[in-house]
């Protein structure tokens, strides 16, 4: 070996050393990118995640290439999320990126290589992952144009699910109790007490002849005129004849003269029109009591009580029997019969 | 507390002293053809001691009705022409200087009556209304440093035209409400009108006789402030003024808006007094209801002040009255 072949031999050796030196500094970078897929077969339209990862030292920064619609013609990205940071040990960073892909078209698909130019610019080679194929399946029967025309097919019917309602369960709640606010504001700001019937017990209904007639019972009892307070006295049987003249015949007694009572009966269909002639006596006597001072005979009292007795008695409205108790009428009766006989 | 009234012998004494009011009437009759309603207020106003403000278009007969009220009561009259260049002076009177005397004597205005009919009383400013109203509340008038007493009875109509209001000064509401009575005159029936004609065209204008002297009215008051109110109609008064107050208590929550003020209490006493004369002409020695309603509408209708929402609205104070009445209890 001569000296120059030496010199040669040595200046290579120094050459590859630097070379080696300049290429483990790259290697020392040790970025690598990698693509994965969730599946290799997919249906036609059906949808799989592909996973970007990049590992890298945690001082450069380097970006993820920019993925719109489409990976290939014939794979689509559906949705694409955000970057996410995995582990970050060692001075590395392992950074990830997920898009759901989906395809349309039947066949092997290939995925390219996905390159990370940016990345690639920065550190001077090419940055890129592995190529993928995707296989796309059509389930589905090929039409075949030779067996003739036919129908569509109606959309398959899927058997109902409650589960399928859950989603609007927060909404239906949400209104409900939007509509209960609403409601109790609205009784609270027309003075009206909330209803809370659920906890009540239903009252019976009693009839306006029935109430007038306990009344008249309550003020008799009361033996008021007896007791030298004839003024209380026809001014409870008038306010009694009054309310029940306005819930009976819906005439306002209450807030109308004897006069106006007695022209508001005109236009009534009574049955018994000395009833009307009672209640005319009771009232014009009453009025004599509480605006005149008048003193009226016992007799007269006791006249007007049982005047006030028979108008209601003669103008109650009829009670309306159903059925089964008219039997039940008809079969006392015909018992009562024949223990007679 | 409890008065001791006998209410008999209040009886006895209205058949004996309101014996004339049929024939006061009928003497109207005979001369104001319909109208009764004017008749009615003009007694109700002479019987309570109380002053009439009456609204209505011209030509309906004001000033011949109270022309033979006074007739009939054989009582001074005076009408005064309400214009804007009015006086005070020319309504009560003044000092004028007598050369023959050397002295200031009195000229007494046409206040000075029985009977006065202030025509169109919105047509004068308001100092002259104010001297009207001031005499009409005293019932006297200071000339110069005397004072002088109105003769009793004195009656004041005075007459709104609810047409033209353009150029009039309209009353304030604190000098209306001295007026006891506002009547809403309205024209006359068909046959009431045909009657009217036949009586302008054959020129035979019935006379009022004269049947009474001022002091049978006088006597009449007195015994018309005996009538017999109960403690329940003076309730009853009161809901009604209330109610024009406080609508709301009353479950009329919607005319709360709609009356700026209600009535005064001149308004009960107003409404107490002319129930009693209204009691009085029924030949009644006690009041009922009845009576109170009968001539609500008049004593209230110029009382209750309506907001602008209500002039909105269309909603008058008539029928503001004729809720109140149907939604207050009577006793």
């Amino acid at each position: 070996m001569n000296k120059n072949s030496t010199i040669y031999w040595l200046m290579s050796s120094f050459l590859m050393l630097v070379l080696l030196c300049s290429s483990h500094g790259i290697s020392a970078q040790n970025v690598t990118v990698s693509a994965k897929m969730d599946s290799t077969i997919i249906f036609i339209g059906g949808q799989i995640d592909l996973k970007l990862q990049l590992s890298q030292p945690e001082e450069l920064e380097l970006a993820f290439p920019l993925l719109t619609d489409t990976i290939t013609g014939n794979i689509e990205i559906v949705r694409m999320n955000d970057l996410d940071t995995l582990s970050k040990e060692n001075g590395r960073l392992l950074i990830e990126q997920n898009y759901r892909i989906t395809s349309f078209d039947s066949g092997l698909h290939f995925v390219p290589p996905i390159v990370f130019e940016q990345a690639s610019e920065k550190l001077g080679q090419v940055i890129q992952t592995e190529p993928m194929a995707l296989m796309v399946v059509n389930p589905f029967e090929e039409v075949d144009p030779q067996k003739g025309i036919v129908d569509i097919k109606r959309p398959q019917d899927t058997p109902f699910h409650l589960s399928e309602l859950y989603k609007y369960l927060p909404w239906v709640l949400g209104l409900l109790l939007l509509s209960g606010i609403v409601t109790f504001i609205a009784l609270k700001f027309f003075g009206k007490d909330v209803p809370v019937r659920i906890f009540k017990k239903e009252e019976p209904i009693i009839p306006p002849h029935q109430r007038a007639l306990d009344e008249l019972e309550r003020i008799k009892l009361e033996k008021l005129w007896q007791s030298n307070r004839v003024k209380d006295y026809y001014s409870g049987v008038t306010d009694t004849l009054r309310h029940y003249i306005e819930e009976r015949f819906e005439i306002g007694a209450m807030e109308q003269t004897t006069d106006e009572i007695m022209e508001s009966f005109k236009g009534v269909d009574v049955r018994d029109v000395k009833s009307i002639e009672n209640l005319k006596q009771i009232l014009l006597t009453a009025d004599l009591v509480k605006f005149a001072k008048h003193e009226p005979l016992p007799d007269e009292n006791d006249l007007s009580m049982i005047n006030a007795y028979f108008f209601v008695n003669q103008t109650k409205e009829e009670e309306m029997k159903t059925l089964e108790e008219e039997k039940e009428e008809m079969l006392k009766s015909e018992q009562n019969e024949a223990v007679k006989e | 507390m409890e008065q001791s009234v006998d209410i008999k012998a209040i009886n006895e004494r209205i058949k004996e002293e309101s014996s004339f009011v049929d024939l006061l009437t009928m003497e109207m009759n005979k001369v104001i053809v319909g109208q009764k309603h004017l008749v009615e207020g003009l007694l109700i106003g002479l019987l309570s001691d109380g002053h009439i403000l009456l609204e209505g278009v011209p030509g309906l007969a004001k000033t011949l009705a109270i022309n033979t009220l006074a007739t009939i009561v054989d009582a001074k009259f005076s009408r005064i022409q309400f214009t804007p260049d009015l006086l005070p002076a020319d309504l009560l009177g003044t000092m004028i200087y007598s050369q023959k005397k050397e002295e200031f004597i009195v000229k007494q205005g046409p206040i000075f009556t029985n009977f006065v009919l202030a025509d169109e009383i919105n047509r004068a400013p308001a100092k002259v209304q104010s001297a009207l109203l001031e005499a009409m509340q005293e019932r006297q008038v200071t000339i110069g440093e005397t004072t002088y007493p109105l003769e009793e009875p004195f009656l004041v109509m005075a007459t709104q035209n609810p047409v033209e209001q353009e150029g009039t000064y309209p009353l304030p509401e604190a000098q209306v409400d001295r007026f006891m009575l506002k009547l809403v005159l309205d024209y006359p029936k068909k046959d009431e009108e045909q009657m009217i004609i036949r009586h302008n065209l054959a020129k035979t204008f019935p006379k009022a006789s004269c049947i009474l002297k001022p002091e049978d009215i006088i006597r009449a008051r007195q015994v018309v402030k005996d009538v017999y109110m109960d403690e329940k109609i003076e309730k009853y008064i009161v809901d009604i003024t209330f109610a024009t107050r406080y609508p709301e208590q009353y479950g009329l929550e919607k005319f709360k808006d709609m009356i700026s003020f209600g009535a005064s209490p001149r308004a009960s006493i107003s409404l107490s007094m002319a129930s009693k004369a209204f009691a009085f002409i029924k030949r009644r020695g006690y009041v009922i209801p009845e009576d109170v309603r009968a001539i609500c509408h008049d004593v209230l209708r110029h009382r209750i002040g309506l907001s602008y929402e209500a002039e909105a609205n269309n909603v008058t104070s008539e029928e503001i009255i004729s809720e109140i009445l149907n939604q207050v209890e009577v006793p």
